[in-house]
């Protein structure tokens, strides 16, 4: 039962940071209509920033710059590239990121090298241990400041005035631009925030048990795809949802695999996205998705 | 006068085709074979994302398919791995016929889903036919993968063997050189067929979908079945891709067709220009030779460090290139590279530019958080022609 | 129009058919190379230089280590063109950059083909195997594609060192033997599926059967930095042994997850999990605690005379460089071409089936200490040798492992191929 618990545990605290993640996707999606291929390489930025940082100044100040960074980064590849696109539709603001990809990754690659570079955290490899559940401590803080994050980010959008505009430009953003929202701000406000919440998760994937920065983090934005899919494209709850979904029912595949052996081995690597594949079967626009309203 | 100089092109552009082989090197040769394989699945990706409004990223999974396909049933019988020891013209359709079931079966999703929205969904078949491909050893050799066995027809083989020398014009034509015509000729097939729907009834029927599904339901167009009939002809079309890619590698494993064959494939069709059969030959060709191009020629250039010394190196500079050229094309070419052949062409007959370019499209800030489709195509002059 | 499009193309098909078709080959009987004085040559020798080929990736995931490779390589041959060359040939390495992707392998060894006489490396699993069976049929040599057992198909392949197979059983049999497991014992199999985890895998499965003990075996993949689902796993399992075949990344969770369990066994990794920046990692305590490696190749550490003049050329080379396995490896497949040359100048064949054949006839070859022992590479099938080096970590040792000995056990012995 511990044993069961403990996997469970993982798979929250995992997920939850995967949350983090997939909210960036919707976030970007719904403000600016792009699907952020580029994500990944934005948090191994803030990441990466935070790990070259924290020996000359300090972890604490080192995070700062990293999801400042990270999240100008963001707002930086919103006006300089998106926003002069020669044709602006989803597909090719697709491959833009896919080419803002490419030249990220490929710079921090070069940086980085083969070396594993620490995050130097103050939690290092500690664990907490409760109810028979050991924990790493790293684990449990993310889990607890993602619902702190999840809970500022349910009071900007219900509470304050720009939360409420980003939403009014998210669900029509041509009558939101002519009830006077500024659309661009929106958009860079939306870029700012995916930014900041993927340092935020890269800097708990690069800490124990992970062992600190490698190229291959980059990666792990791919992982939060099944997630923010499975919740719905545009539902920043969905995404949460899909991202603990996701979490749970990964490290359940690896803990119990040896009596899952029938399906092949690597289970890990294919259950999100036949989880994924099974939910838009039954809800084509995922679980708390918008329902289009065209039916044909 | 402007239908002939249209054609000219095309013409001239299969004559360098038919006789590059007399002059190219091996290296380019290999390049070409991928190049047009590549075109294959490009052009039948551009069908579904521009004719019809779907996306998907699922094309390599449809690549493996094709590509495993043929080296299954073309194997041999008591092989290495499995093979049912067929004529390889048969594998070769049956390459597109499996996966255009496989298409099929996935109906249930892609009759539902929109645009991005499938393509999304469809990241989850890579990820599926890896887990296949590696856990199927029978068929596919697992993580080794598995020879292919040589395309031939009876009494010539697109090998270096059988017969074992072959000459025209007095330059040996081996495998690669042979392999080429067969590409050719598939590719050529591809490409008039793909024009040929576009221009059909069904193809005005999914570009009707893509408009507007309402609309198009109005019209008396069954909307889901529309999509389904994209969605299985471009797998078709991916299909015969992969047994092509298959034939141009000799031995395949299950590396070849990762989520990078998908998204490379949309690189194409975007940067080519959505829904132009030509953008798409020009946008695979591109993909696919340009890395190739940068990382042979880069390395000549004077201020570059030498590998391991830390500094600049060739093979990044190639890279950050390849990156900066899609980029640019994305900023600076409206259309992607046909809008920009047309463009160019249309000012050659004095006509205004504009119209060869793609409809206006709503700036960036006020996308629809549901786009209805993802690559909005140029009403290009070959839907009308 | 249609029709003038229809004739231009019907003109060019019956050119193209016209055009001579011959199937008489004039070249027929006669051999391909011209004879150089006494030494017959082919592609990529000249009178005055010798030309071999590495395909690497320079800037793909395993970029950092593929350049500390082609420093070193390059070291070597200067340093042996200085001492004059090999048949009297300068050697010149011509590097290029496939970036971990099979199709740009395949189509720059096309290009690369008729322009050397032997692939030094072709760096990677995906796209070694897509060129292997090319440089086959072409019979060009090729070296430097790792250690995965598939390439003990292949006669123009010259494996360095044993197979991962070898360690795989080797890292059993050292657990039983040296670090106390009992028959009923369970070893956890963490790996990468593929050419190289899975055969770790295939060796570690036949060593337990061997040996009485049991395997968890437990996939994952590049992607996976965070090992805590697997160690829960493992631990869940009772394993009295951990056998790793990844990177160091997975490396270093795997062993500070273990730790943070109080899960207190060793670990023994294959020959690419290791690398010295893990000392510096939180993981680092842990490792120096329980983690040892098996490896084809000698530790960087080494006090032998082919490992101390690899260290002596790369600190020459690169002062600041990262002190791995790269190092004795580089220099260990330059040797083994730099033989096979040499034999293939001295049977007075230089061309690359020459070259093949010269390395297929090497018995015996004594690499002073890069290898555990002489290498026999007659047998197309067989390893050239079944002893690994054995080593763990140390805080002191340059490159941040120690080396305990060697090891050739009853079940790597036992292992068969095919």
């Amino acid at each position: 039962m511990s044993y069961f618990l403990t996997q469970l545990a993982n798979g929250l605290s995992y997920g939850l940071i995967l949350g983090l993640i997939a909210v960036g996707f919707v976030i970007v999606f719904t403000s600016t209509g792009v699907l952020n291929f580029a994500h990944g390489s934005v948090l191994l930025t803030g990441a990466y920033l935070v790990a070259v940082l924290q020996d000359p100044i300090g972890f604490w100040a080192a995070v700062l710059v990293g999801i400042a960074g990270a999240a100008l980064l963001g707002v930086l590849i919103n006006a300089v590239l998106v926003r002069n696109l020669a044709e602006a539709n989803p597909g090719t603001a697709a491959i833009l990121m896919l080419g803002v990809d490419i030249l990220l990754l490929t710079e921090l690659t070069r940086r980085i090298g083969n070396r594993v570079l620490p995050i130097g955290a103050p939690w290092g490899a500690d664990v907490v241990t409760f109810g028979g559940i050991t924990l790493p401590t790293s684990r449990a803080i993310a889990a607890g400041l993602a619902v702190v994050v999840f809970g500022v980010l349910w009071f900007l959008f219900a509470r304050t005035g720009a939360g409420v505009a980003m939403r009014a430009a998210a669900a029509d953003g041509d009558t939101a631009s002519l009830m006077g929202i500024r659309l661009t701000r929106t958009g860079a406000a939306g870029w700012a925030l995916a930014g900041a919440l993927a340092a935020i998760a890269g800097i708990f994937l690069a800490s124990f048990p992970s062992p600190g920065i490698a190229p291959t983090l980059a990666l792990t934005a791919f992982a939060a795809i099944p997630a923010w899919v499975l919740g719905g494209f545009d539902s920043v709850v969905g995404a949460i949802v899909g991202g603990l979904i996701i979490g749970v029912v990964t490290a359940l595949a690896v803990g119990y695999e040896s009596d899952l052996h029938f399906l092949g081995r690597g289970l890990g690597e294919v259950v999100p996205y036949a989880v994924m594949i099974l939910v838009l079967l039954v809800r084509p626009s995922g679980l708390f998705g918008r329902q289009e309203a065209v039916r044909v | 006068m402007s239908d002939l100089l249209r054609r000219l092109p095309l013409a001239l552009g299969v004559l360098v085709a038919a006789l590059l082989p007399l002059l190219a090197t091996d290296f380019w040769l290999q390049a070409g074979l991928f190049a047009m394989a590549a075109v294959v699945g490009a052009i039948g990706l551009t069908l579904l994302v521009g004719v019809a409004g779907q996306l998907s990223l699922g094309h390599a999974f449809f690549a493996a398919l094709g590509a495993y396909t043929y080296a299954w049933t073309a194997g041999e019988i008591g092989g290495r791995a499995a093979g049912l020891g067929l004529p390889p013209v048969l594998a070769l359709v049956l390459a597109g016929v499996v996966a255009a079931l496989a298409g099929a079966l996935f109906s249930p999703i892609s009759g539902r889903l929109r645009g991005i929205y499938l393509g999304l969904a469809t990241v989850g078949l890579v990820f599926l036919a890896r887990h296949l491909m590696v856990n199927l050893e029978t068929v596919t050799g697992g993580f080794n993968g598995r020879t292919v066995a040589p395309f031939a027809v009876p009494g010539f083989s697109f090998s270096n063997s059988d017969p074992d020398y072959v000459a025209v014009a007095g330059v040996e034509f081996e495998g690669l050189h042979r392999l080429w015509y067969l590409f050719l000729a598939v590719v050529l097939l591809a490409a008039w067929l793909g024009r040929n729907l576009k221009a059909s009834r069904t193809g005005r029927a999914l570009a009707n979908v893509r408009d507007s599904e309402a609309a198009a339901a109005a019209m008396g167009v069954h909307v889901a079945r529309a999509k389904v009939t994209a969605f299985v002809l471009s797998s078709a079309y991916a299909g015969i891709a992969g047994a092509l890619m298959a034939l141009a590698y000799g031995r395949i494993a299950p590396d070849l067709f990762g989520l990078q064959l998908s998204i490379d494939f949309l690189i194409m069709i975007v940067l080519g220009g959505v829904g132009s059969i030509a953008g798409a030959a020009a946008g695979a060709t591109f993909v696919v030779l340009l890395p190739l191009v940068l990382v042979q020629y880069s390395s000549e250039l004077p201020f570059l460090a030498s590998p391991g010394s830390g500094g600049l190196e060739a093979a990044t500079l190639a890279r950050l290139l390849y990156a900066a050229a899609i980029i640019a094309v994305l900023l600076f070419l409206r259309g992607g590279l046909a809008g920009a052949a047309s463009r160019l062409r249309h000012r050659r007959d004095h006509s205004p530019p504009d119209t060869g370019g793609p409809p206006p499209v709503p700036p960036p800030d006020s996308t629809d958080p549901a786009p209805a489709h993802p690559g909005v195509p140029p009403r290009s002059k070959e839907t009308t022609s | 129009m249609k029709h003038r499009t229809r004739t231009t193309l019907a003109l060019a098909g019956t050119i193209a058919l016209l055009a001579a078709c011959s199937t008489e080959d004039p070249d027929a009987g006669g051999g391909g190379g011209s004879a150089e004085g006494d030494v017959e040559t082919g592609s990529g020798v000249t009178d005055d230089t010798i030309t071999v080929g590495m395909l690497t990736d320079l800037s793909g995931p395993f970029a950092a280590g593929a350049a500390v490779q082609v420093t070193q390589t390059q070291a070597f041959y200067d340093r042996l063109n200085e001492e004059g060359g090999v048949c009297g040939r300068d050697v010149e390495v011509e590097v290029q950059d496939h970036g971990y992707d099979p199709q740009r392998a395949v189509s720059l060894y096309r290009s690369m083909a008729p322009n050397i006489v032997a692939l030094q490396q072709v760096l990677g699993g995906p796209t070694s195997a897509a060129v292997l069976p090319l440089a086959e049929a072409d019979g060009m040599y090729l070296g430097g594609h790792g250690w995965a057992g598939v390439a003990l198909e292949y006669e123009n392949a010259q494996i360095p060192g044993t197979t991962y197979s070898i360690e795989g059983a080797n890292a059993v049999d050292y657990l039983v033997d040296e670090l106390g497991l009992a028959e009923g014992d369970k070893i956890g199999v963490v790996y990468f599926v593929g050419d190289y985890g899975s055969n770790s895998l295939e060796g570690a499965q036949h060593a337990a059967e061997e040996r009485g003990l049991e395997i968890v075996p437990q996939e994952i993949t590049p992607r996976d930095t965070d090992l805590s689902a697997q160690v829960s796993a493992l631990q869940q399992a009772g394993v009295s042994g951990v056998i790793l075949a990844a990177a160091p990344a997975q490396l270093a969770s795997l062993a500070g997850v273990m730790a943070s369990q109080g899960m207190d066994v060793p670990i023994v990794g294959n020959t690419p999990t290791f690398g010295p920046s893990l000392l510096e990692t939180t993981a680092g305590p842990a490792l120096l605690e329980n983690f040892y490696t098996v490896t084809s190749i000698a530790p960087y550490s080494l006090d032998e005379p082919g490992v101390e003049e690899a260290r002596e050329l790369y600190e020459a080379a690169d002062p600041d460089g990262e002190l791995g396995w790269e190092v004795p490896l580089a220099s260990a497949q330059a040797r083994l071409l730099t033989t096979a040359l040499e034999r293939a100048c001295e049977e007075g064949d230089l061309t690359p089936e020459g070259v093949v054949a010269a390395m297929r006839q090497t018995s015996d070859l004594d690499t002073e200490g890069l290898f555990a022992t002489p290498l026999d590479y007659t047998e197309v099938t067989e390893p050239p040798t079944r002893t690994v080096y054995v080593s763990r970590a140390s805080a002191d040792a340059p490159g941040g492992l120690e080396v305990l000995g060697t090891v050739e056990g009853p079940s790597a012995q036992s292992y068969t191929f095919g």
